[in-house]
């Protein structure tokens, strides 16, 4: 029971509790901010409890019976425990970040109210047990993140949250179509083993890859760097666009078997979407649009680590996951701060930072060398998994297209990081960012490296889960 | 417990390089002495480690993937070589980098490095030599960005050249492993087979390009102007030479079995033949002391690959020896680069000239090392040019008259070099030059004199160290120390550099000076429009890259627009059509909206009926 019971306040500690923090901004902001600070490090720090008896093999179940035929309500196993405590963590220190990065602006208690409430639906994401609860949780992280990204209140940002917004949902409209197609095969919404229909694989994909920003569903992302830095950090690099990664590896590799086609179609349009968003992140100008492309680039060498469906390359997969949620979220509040401190965010009219803000330059660099993939960083090891998951299942022709997306991660890195912090100084006002907020970015920064020197722990924490992951499918 | 000796080269030098960062900016007689500490200290490790045989093996990622490490004959000696240059390198620094901003941040990637090297050789995993291979890519684009304010964009073009080229080698260990079955080298034996082969060129360009060979060798002349002068001096010493041919001699002695028949082996030497032949040409026409060397050390590494790359044991004992001779000699010339550019204040041929008379131990040093890398016997240059050359006969005429022809260039452009600064008129502004202190004088002393002492005792190198690498069953009883046996071959050689000489004397004599004597060569039909172009980095292969990679953002950007304006553009459009065209349906008409109804309720009654 007590092991039920923490698995609840994982998902509704921050869930509930967001509702709280408006009637504590009333009575005080520091307040506010450590209770909101508290709520999400709740969640990691239950995750962390639950780990030892998890880590054995043994899930934890929480079970009720609806209506509808479902019995399943919340269930954790390894992945879902490592994919909590990752999104937690990062999400954690990004609300360090925003203490100090959004008291310069109006509206910090819908803020609050409205970044745990996305972290508590992505728990419920995580360790919802049946289809349903996976959608209402999709649908709730859907809306704050609108709310969210049109949270300056202009025209064009509204706008850009409205687009957001519709792409999503209406992916998830037919994700699900989809559920109800599995619901027809398997006569249960529980995640349970069973061989669904190329069909009902089609329709949740088209759900997954509008979340996740892949190719063609993926314009949303950069239109959404509108948002508060700490925001963008959060949608795209540490949760949102993780969930349908998360729910693609939950559906179709633990849960449901699929037809082996799949194994090569979503490498494929995985590979497009990498290719063509790297290009695109070297023409685009804008520092947060080009770090929100280098995500959906990134996002595609995740689905390919997952979807080639061997064991090393699911390894490989999560801790990409892990490792990109660091260093992505290092680069959007390396971003953030440049952005606040000399209100540009054209790359080309910035130049020469490092000697005004040295710290948020080198980490910018030590998480752009994470992403890049080059050791020590912990980047190194999931892209050198993910290849060596693809060169096993004999997938070499599409290894080779994910080589040059590789390159181009280089070549737009580099790109970004000479124009914005070398070169000729540019733009007037120049300090280094508030003390919270460069302690972050540093953290981050050194967290990649750590992520890479200590890796055979978290290798060992993601090839346990996948083991598990796979010994269940079976 | 013996075994865990094996961290302490690759976790000393890293500790101190944190306490070089943790040292306070004013304390900097502080800074120094603990940089030459610790590179003795390395040092130390070295010569207590040289010649040992340990091998340590901790479980590191899951199943079957160790973290091994693995001191042989191999990797002991390329330890010790670089611990030496490390500390010859750190005190001549001391005086070199004194004042410089940069300074403590250079000690610490120097010596960051050398625990990098160490990690390298040492591995006995692919993956984990891959980790600390790579690991050299930040210290190498770190030490060229602290050089200038501008030097930062040498070190991007270091940083995607030889990026790219390690990520191609992480293909290729990904798929080697998958072949093997094993990432444990010494395990690895592998035919070159249609997949083999793929992962035998994937892991070769990270081995060569790291080694400095074309076409990935564009990096080094630039980075040889902008980075700090002892980076590279350190350069070949370290990763460039040292350890990509070391790389490249694991992957063809060890990992894959190069049999001197295969196309592999074809490939190899072509591109060994191509290095030598285009950088040297470019060698001979540059103005610039450091530029110039730079495209030797270019040229030189074609040398080594092609000797490897022969697969007959003279080719590859004259390969291996090669790299230890160059790593010597570039080191030195380097060297004396930088002490000219501290004492004339500059490296523009142009403006040295009559440096002989006033820097004698520099000029006596430059001529050791310039008549090492020229094959003039009996500098240690010389051997290993021989035993190159024997390879490359045994293989085909076509590649030894190509090398030899290198020689003849390599000679000339040294001639022009030396003549432009050391001898001639001095100009006015060198009027007050000095030599340089000793500390810089030591370290090139001593790397003289190893040119000497490898050259008239090479059976100390070659029995020592490079034999045994190779292994007494691929030398078949060849012995290669000692006067090079074939007499016709050493005669060629001192035919061509006397022609050398002569070409030189008639160049300086129609361009009446020594900085024009290769001026008739490029002003030559033919050769001169191409040397304009190449000059106009129009073969550059990093431009011609960059340039297809913007070609395809370009399209890819298109693309990604396309996707957008279905967003932004047509599916609001669409919207827009349909509502209007729904809204005037909706006309307030009863009698429409009944007809409407009924038709609806109509198609529900026809489907249920039918669907049941």
């Amino acid at each position: 029971m007590k092991y039920e019971s923490m698995l609840l306040s994982i998902v509704f500690v921050p869930l509930a509790g967001a509702f709280v923090l408006p009637f504590a901004g009333f009575i005080s902001s520091r307040f506010r901010n450590f209770l909101a600070l508290a709520l999400v490090s709740a969640s990691f720090i239950f995750s962390l409890k639950l780990l030892p008896q998890v880590i054995t093999g043994q899930p934890v179940i929480v079970s009720h019976n609806f209506l509808l035929g479902f019995n399943s309500a919340f269930y954790a196993d390894s992945f879902a425990l490592f994919m909590a405590m990752a999104s937690s963590f990062i999400s954690a220190i990004i609300i360090l970040y925003s203490f100090g990065y959004i008291n310069h602006y109006k509206n910090q208690n819908e803020y609050y109210l409205m970044v745990v409430l996305f972290l508590g639906a992505m728990m419920g994401i995580v360790f919802s047990g049946n289809l349903i609860f996976l959608y209402i949780f999709w649908e709730i992280t859907a809306i704050t993140s609108w709310r969210l990204i049109g949270f300056f209140r202009e025209r064009e940002h509204l706008l850009k949250a409205d687009k957001a917004f519709l792409v999503t949902v209406f992916g998830a409209l037919v994700m699900l179509l989809g559920f109800i197609c599995i619901y027809q095969q398997t006569g249960t919404f529980d995640l349970k083993a069973n061989l669904i229909s190329n069909i009902a694989v089609a329709l949740v994909l088209v759900g997954i890859f509008s979340k996740s920003a892949t190719l063609p569903f993926h314009t949303w992302l950069p239109d959404a760097g509108v948002a508060p830095s700490p925001v963008t950090a959060l949608l795209h690099a540490a949760i949102l666009v993780k969930i349908g990664l998360y729910v693609f590896a939950r559906l179709f590799i633990a849960v449901y078997s699929i037809s082996p086609v799949w194994h090569t179609v979503v490498p494929v349009i995985a590979a497009l979407s990498s290719l063509v968003c790297a290009g695109a992140a070297l023409i685009e100008t804008d520092l947060k649009r080009i770090i929100a492309y280098s995500t959906v680039s990134q996002i595609g060498f995740i689905f390919f680590g997952l979807a080639i469906g061997n064991e090393v390359g699911i390894i490989g997969g999560l801790l990409y996951i892990l490792m990109h949620g660091l260093a992505k979220a290092g680069l959007f509040l390396c971003a953030g701060i440049v952005e606040q401190n000399t209100k540009v965010r054209d790359i080309t009219k910035l130049g020469g930072l490092i000697k005004a803000m040295p710290v948020t330059a080198i980490s910018f660099l030590l998480c752009a060398f994470s992403v890049m993939g080059i050791p020590p960083f912990g980047g190194f090891f999931s892209k050198y998994l993910v290849f060596s998951g693809a060169v096993e299942s004999g997938q070499l022709a599409i290894a080779f297209v994910f080589l040059a997306g590789a390159f181009l991660t280089i070549a737009y890195l580099l790109r970004v990081f000479n124009l914005v912090f070398l070169g000729q100084e540019k733009s007037p006002s120049q300090k280094e960012g508030d003390r919270l907020m460069v302690f972050s970015v540093a953290t981050l920064a050194v967290l990649s490296l750590a992520g890479g020197i200590f890796i055979s722990y978290l290798y060992n924490f993601a090839a346990i889960s996948t083991t598990q992951m796979l010994a269940m499918a079976k | 417990m013996m075994d865990k000796i094996l961290f302490l080269p690759i976790l000393m030098p890293l500790v101190l390089a944190a306490a070089i960062f943790v040292i306070p900016e004013k304390l900097r007689r502080a800074k120094e002495a603990m940089a030459v500490f610790a590179a003795l200290m390395n040092l130390a490790v070295a010569i207590v480690l040289f010649k040992g045989n340990i091998i340590l093996s901790l479980p590191w990622l899951g199943k079957g993937l160790e973290f091994s490490l693995r001191l042989y004959n191999f990797s002991s000696f390329i330890i010790a070589a670089t611990a030496g240059f490390g500390f010859l390198i750190t005190l001549y620094s001391i005086m070199f980098m004194r004042g410089k901003e940069y300074a403590r941040q250079f000690y610490a990637y120097l010596l960051i490095s050398i625990s990098l090297v160490n990690g390298a050789v040492l591995a006995d995993n692919l993956l984990a030599m891959l980790f600390f291979w790579e690991g050299l890519l930040l210290t190498v684009f770190a030490m060229i960005a602290i050089g200038g304010q501008f030097a930062f964009k040498a070190a991007t073009k270091a940083l995607i050249i030889v990026g790219i080229t390690d990520l191609c080698m992480m293909a290729g260990i990904a798929l080697t492993g998958h072949l093997a079955h094993t990432l444990t080298i010494s395990k690895i034996s592998l035919p070159l087979d249609a997949l083999g082969s793929v992962a035998f060129v994937l892991l070769i360009i990270g081995a060569i390009s790291k080694a400095g060979s074309m076409p990935f060798h564009s990096w080094i002349p630039d980075a040889s102007t902008e980075a700090p002068l002892p980076f590279m001096a350190f350069l070949p010493a370290a990763l460039e030479k040292l350890l990509g041919i070391y790389l490249l001699a694991r992957i063809c002695l060890d990992m894959f079995k190069l049999a001197p028949d295969s196309g592999m082996s074809i490939m190899l030497m072509v591109i060994g033949v191509v290095t030598i032949l285009l950088a040297v040409m470019m060698a001979l026409i540059q103005k610039d002391y450091k530029r110039l060397l730079s495209y030797h050390a270019i040229s030189q590494v074609g040398y080594m690959i092609l000797g490897i790359g022969t697969a007959v044991p003279a080719g590859i004992a004259g390969g291996l020896f090669h790299m230890i001779n160059h790593a010597i000699y570039k080191s030195g010339l380097f060297l004396t680069a930088g002490a000219v550019e501290k004492q004339a204040g500059s490296t523009d041929l142009n403006k040295l000239g009559g440096l002989g008379r006033k820097m004698p131990v520099t000029f006596i040093c430059f001529i050791i090392c310039a008549a090492s890398i020229s094959g003039v016997p009996p500098f240690n240059g010389f051997f290993s040019k021989e035993l190159v050359y024997d390879g490359a006969l045994e293989r085909g005429n076509l590649f030894y008259i190509l090398a030899v022809l290198g020689s003849f260039f390599t000679a000339a452009s040294f001639l022009k070099l030396g003549h432009a600064a050391f001898l001639g008129k001095s100009s006015r502004e060198n009027e007050k030059v000095k030599e340089a202190p000793l500390p810089m004088l030591l370290p090139m002393v001593v790397i003289a004199s190893v040119c000497i002492l490898f050259g008239v005792y090479n059976a100390l190198p070659l029995n020592g160290l490079i034999q045994p690498i190779i292994g007494t069953i691929r030398l078949n009883g060849h012995n290669f120390a000692g006067f090079p046996p074939n007499t016709m071959l050493v005669i060629i050689t001192l035919v061509v550099l006397a022609a050398a000489l002569l070409n030189h004397l008639f160049g300086a004599k129609a361009g009446g000076s020594g900085i024009k004597a290769a001026d008739h060569i490029y002003h030559a039909p033919v050769l001169s429009t191409i040397y304009e172009k190449a000059e106009k980095r129009i073969f550059d292969p990093y431009n011609i890259g960059l340039k297809v990679v913007g070609i395809f953002s370009k399209i890819a950007w298109r693309l990604d627009r396309g996707v957008d304006w279905l967003y932004d553009t047509a599916a609001p459009k669409l919207a827009g059509i349909s509502s209007r065209a729904i809204l005037k349906l909706h006309s307030g008409s009863y009698s429409k909206y009944l007809v409407w109804s009924l038709l609806g309720m109509l198609i529900v009654i026809i489907f249920l009926t039918h669907s049941v």
